[in-house]
């Protein structure tokens, strides 16, 4: 099967489960609103310091922040810099995280306890003091927050690709092309790799719902991007101030986190039980764990 | 410290400085207040009881365990009180008070003029005399005349009102109290301390000997440190507090129109667009000079300050001498004018753009003023890009110089205008953003003029006028709005507040309407 009709596939058996082509169905359509916020017409960063704190109204639904801006539009860009920190991030990880592991996994010995102890420091520091450390020193910026939420994701990547390697290596297909003298790049990128890329897509879902979070918590600490980019951690974190005049600066971009989260989430979980074939049928109540 | 006599007037006479004093914010009579338990709402706990340590944290104590030799009315006229009178030389070089005789420190100690004297020792000190060292840069020496009488001797002819500032600046410690004072309060105020419980709460009580009849009308006050503007209003709302001192403006001011008295003392601080002339674009005049316009000061109050507070031109209160709206009026937001003098700035674009505005990141009204100046100035073809900082950081880019503009309230704007220099970029030695020498050497004149001129009459008023002049031609700093930092917002009941010029809390009037 082709590599597209395998995702067509794969597509396929997601979507017929309700909450996974929820989450999908929220997802895209939070992605378009994002991809098209400009030509739609929303203007994040215009003030009208007239009409500061505004309640739902027609020219703006969902009222106005402090400085007067459109808190929809605000929301909606919000969206922008969430999924492109999250998209950046986990790239980021992965690309720094899987080599790590296939290199671990398929030399073993020295390499493998080095490169698993460095993986092992980063377990053991908290993922948001490492972030914070990291935006310290690089300033703060989308980059940064990007590269911050991205680094602490390199374990995950490295412990997913090393366990996949490990299961594959004495495998006969691997041993036969060894066999036929190919070089170890060779057999980790192109023969075990493409072997080991579900639970790694399905790592690239998840790690997408917790990069959201940590931008979002990194911006709540004050230590996020910069002003006046809209990002919803940032929304949230000025919005508690303003509860009591204008309650929707903080519920909306509170909003549209947990269900971002939520949507991610529940996708790659979907994902993990349809590429390990755990299930078909769509989940019902009563009926276990997905 | 060696001490000097000095052929000074002899005369005392009764510079009789006890016209009824203006002490009131409140329409409400004596009479019908009646005291209690006041429970006061503060958002940050005291930093220690030193009352030299002038700083805002200390705010709400200071003028509650401790008097001052003399005091301002709101409206800036002087008002006795440790001194019952004070003589200023003819030559204006010394100045001679008369304490009273009937005060008492908490310990059962009197005041005396050795008292006075050790207070001055320690404020003369540059380690002990903290925020009121700078104020006595122009004392030479002292004098105790009598028990009751003490002689300041100044380095040169002092004006009036920077004698009477220094006056008003020094809180008296009892003597045997100072060496602890930053741990044991030791002072003659109102209230002595009961009870601390360090971030939670401080409990002051009645002083029964306390000099001013019939005061403090209430014999308890309770402190309750709360860590979230938002809890404190809550607080107050529910009736667990009467007062909320230094809250938000945002919050005082939804307050106000729920209906809660809310009271802005005559003493505010002004927020300034600080500018490092050394650095960038912002070497040329002319594209300083354009901040003067480019900056939408009544976006900036409402912005930051829920309009509470009054937009300005220059660092000055309204109650200082030197205030003069008429720059406020001359200088408002005009896109056109500012355009017009960067086009003769002679800057490319990309020269007038290539800076960084620091923002301190944890004062949420400088970050909402930061993002309204942005934005102005990008409709005047200025893109500039915020660069927030938070703690040691943002100290070290403040103090050392290390940002191109940043925005921050400095203080004494009330008083003598001089003590405008105290403020690290209004300084004129060791200026620690413009450094040595200065490179605003009429600046440096105009403060010398202030500085210099006696008497109160046409020559002061020039005097004043020139240094306005030459504030708003080096545009090193663009002020733009004063805000209160000691907003005081009351539940209903409560009246008979003394506003204090600095917007310190003065609870010894205070009590509920019978």
């Amino acid at each position: 099967m082709s590599a597209l009709g395998s995702a067509a596939e794969i597509g396929k058996r997601i979507v017929v489960r309700k909450t996974a082509a929820l989450s999908l169905a929220y997802l895209v359509a939070v992605a378009l609103a994002a991809a098209f916020a400009t030509t739609v017409g929303f203007d994040p960063l215009s003030q009208n310091l007239a009409r500061m704190l505004e309640g739902p109204s027609r020219d703006y639904l969902f009222g106005t922040d402090e400085l007067g801006r459109d808190i929809l539009a605000r929301v909606v860009y919000g969206a922008r810099t969430s999924l492109i920190t999250a998209a950046g991030a986990v790239t980021l990880a992965a690309s720094v995280g899987v080599p790590m592991g296939l290199v671990a996994g398929f030399f073993g010995g020295w390499r493998d306890a080095v490169l698993m102890r460095i993986v092992d420091l980063k377990l053991a520091l908290p993922s948001i003091l490492l972030a914070l450390a990291l935006i310290a020193v690089l300033g703060r910026s989308q980059v940064a927050a990007l590269t911050a939420v991205g680094l602490t994701g390199v374990p995950t990547f490295a412990r997913v690709a090393r366990a996949q390697v490990l299961s594959l290596r004495r495998r006969d297909f691997v041993t036969a092309v060894e066999a036929f003298g190919a070089s170890s790049p060779y057999l980790m990128f192109r023969t075990i790799l493409p072997n080991s890329w579900s639970p790694i897509l399905t790592q690239m879902v998840v790690l997408s719902s917790v990069a959201i979070l940590l931008e979002a918590s990194l911006a709540f600490l004050g230590v996020g991007i910069p002003p006046p980019t809209p990002s919803w951690g940032e929304m949230l974190r000025t919005g508690k101030e303003y509860l009591y005049e204008s309650p929707t600066y903080a519920i909306l971009p509170g909003l549209m986190l947990t269900l971002t989260i939520l949507s991610f989430d529940t996708l790659g979980r979907a994902l993990s039980a349809v590429l390990e074939g755990r299930e078909d049928a769509p989940v019902r109540r009563g009926a276990g764990p997905a | 410290m060696k001490l000097r006599f000095l052929n000074a007037p002899r005369l005392f006479g009764a510079v009789a400085l006890g016209l009824a004093a203006v002490f009131a914010a409140q329409p409400t009579p004596a009479q019908q207040i009646s005291g209690g338990t006041l429970r006061v709402a503060i958002l940050a706990d005291i930093a220690n009881y030193d009352p030299h340590q002038f700083s805002f944290i200390n705010a709400s104590l200071i003028k509650n365990l401790y008097d001052n030799l003399l005091e301002y009315s709101p409206d800036g006229k002087i008002v006795p009180a440790l001194a019952e009178s004070f003589q200023i030389a003819p030559d204006s070089r010394s100045v001679t008070l008369k304490l009273r005789n009937d005060v008492k420190f908490h310990s059962g100690a009197p005041l005396t003029a050795e008292a006075v004297a050790a207070n001055l020792k320690k404020a003369a000190d540059p380690k002990l005399g903290k925020n009121v060292y700078p104020t006595m840069s122009f004392v030479d020496n002292w004098t105790v005349v009598d028990p009751l009488t003490v002689r300041l001797n100044f380095k040169g002819p002092a004006p009036e009102r920077q004698i009477t500032d220094l006056l008003q600046f020094i809180s008296i410690i009892d003597p045997a109290g100072i060496e602890t004072v930053e741990q044991k309060p030791a002072g003659s105020g109102a209230y002595m301390l009961a009870e601390r419980v360090v971030g939670q709460r401080i409990r002051l009580t009645a002083n029964p000997n306390y000099w001013r009849k019939g005061e403090p009308v209430s014999k308890e006050v309770v402190f309750t440190i709360f860590s979230q503007d938002a809890a404190a209003t809550a607080a107050l709302e529910s009736g667990g507090a009467d007062i909320i001192y230094a809250g938000t403006a945002r919050s005082a001011s939804r307050l106000r129109a729920a209906g809660y008295n809310v009271l802005q003392g005559p003493g505010p601080l002004v927020q300034v667009f600080r500018i490092n002339t050394t650095r960038g674009p912002f070497r040329n005049e002319k594209f300083r000079q354009a901040f003067n316009y480019l900056i939408d000061r009544e976006g900036v109050l409402r912005a930051g300050y829920a309009g509470l507070g009054e937009v300005v031109a220059l660092p000055w209160a309204l109650s200082s001498p030197a205030h003069d709206p008429s720059y406020a009026q001359t200088y408002a937001f005009n896109l056109d004018k500012g355009k017009e003098l960067l086009a003769q700035s002679g800057l490319s674009q990309a020269e007038m753009s290539n800076w960084k505005l620091v923002v301190d990141a944890g004062n949420q009204p400088v970050v909402a003023i930061s993002q309204v100046v942005q934005s102005t100035l990008k409709r005047a073809g200025i893109d500039v890009q915020l660069d927030l900082k938070e703690g040691a950081e943002l100290v070290d880019a403040m103090l050392k110089g290390r940002f191109d503009a940043i925005f921050g309230g400095v203080g004494n704007i009330q008083k003598f205008p001089s003590r405008v220099t105290t403020n690290s970029i209004y300084r004129t030695t060791a200026n620690p953003v413009l450094g040595d020498p200065h490179p605003h050497p009429k600046y440096l004149a105009a403060i010398e003029k202030v500085n210099t001129t006696l008497g109160s009459g046409p020559a002061v008023k020039a005097a004043y006028d020139e240094l306005n002049k030459v504030l708003v031609e080096s545009a090193f700093g663009i002020p733009t709005n004063t805000y209160n930092a000691g907003l005081i917002v009351t539940a209903k009941n409560v009246a008979g507040f003394t506003l204090d010029i600095d917007d310190m809390l003065v609870l010894r009037t205070v009590g509920f309407r019978r």
